[in-house]
């Protein structure tokens, strides 16, 4: 499988990528990218199998991203790996189709809990 | 999530939650407690616009971060470069101030971090703030509510 990550913070695409490795996902794919907009054009590309995406980034958020990959009829599964944890975030993810929300700061353990169903752990 | 003003024992949680995830690699932080009062040289932001209005600060001296990137980024401190330190202290605020936003009134933005050398800002007004001891370096996280919002209340009273 392929696993796109997408975080204007190259450290946070650094740990979630470490952390997919710790939390026994280490054997799948990872593309990275550094913004919404160049994350749009990776899906089209690269078609990968799931997107983790931060909330805040610049040339296009993820709320907006995946507005938009929907609106293009891309229904990737998407999740969000982001420090903004508020109700409203999380009902507009929601309402937008993610399959869920990770808090920043993360562990291994809140990976394997949310990402499992839809990855096979290595 | 309550929107209530983050109080120091907040601040001090989610900076401990902040530290144990990211930066536990054997030197627990020790929060909440200065064991030198160490001036920062750098400091990274992200500010809060809408029902409140503010910055979230940490600032840490260049060694700290440094320090703090090599272990961000699992790679020796003498191949850390200036970029590898402001992403790496950006995305420390980022992570506190996302945390801090949702305890704050509520419709509001969190801007992209932005990363600067200190110099003294005597224009601001401190509401809580909380020191990180690890690997005996100190990190000050503050929470700043902006001049203009300040005077605001001021004028209200």
């Amino acid at each position: 499988m392929k696993i796109l990550v997408a975080d204007d913070s190259r450290v946070m695409r650094q740990i979630v990528i470490r952390t997919l490795r710790q939390a026994g996902f280490g054997d799948h794919d990872v593309v990275e990218a550094p913004d919404g907009a160049a994350a749009h054009t990776v899906v089209q590309e690269e078609n990968p199998d799931l997107v983790l995406s931060d909330w805040n980034m610049p040339n296009m958020s993820g709320i907006e991203l995946l507005h938009a990959l929907r609106a293009g009829g891309k229904q990737v599964p998407f999740a969000f790996v982001t420090s903004e944890c508020s109700q409203d975030m999380k009902n507009l993810a929601e309402a937008g189709g993610a399959l869920c929300v990770i808090t920043k700061p993360f562990t291994a353990d809140a990976f394997k809990e949310h990402l499992a169903p839809f990855l096979e752990s290595a | 999530m309550s929107s209530e003003i983050p109080t120091v024992e907040q601040l001090d949680d989610i900076a401990e939650q902040v530290w144990a995830a990211f930066l536990d690699d054997g030197n627990p932080a020790v929060i909440g407690f200065a064991a030198g009062d160490e001036r920062g040289d750098l400091a990274a932001s992200v500010s809060v616009a809408g029902a409140w209005e503010g910055t979230l600060v940490v600032s840490c001296t260049d060694d700290a971060s440094r320090e703090v990137a090599s272990a961000l980024f699992a790679m020796p401190v003498s191949e850390v470069t200036p970029a590898d330190i402001g992403d790496a202290l950006g995305e420390l605020a980022n992570v506190l101030g996302g945390n801090v936003k949702s305890m704050l009134p509520s419709p509001s933005t969190l801007s992209l971090p932005e990363v600067f050398t200190t110099d003294d800002d005597s224009q601001v007004v401190e509401v809580c703030r909380t020191v990180v001891t690890w690997r005996e370096r100190t990190f000050t996280v503050a929470l700043l509510k902006s001049p203009r919002a300040v005077a605001q209340e001021e004028v209200a009273s």
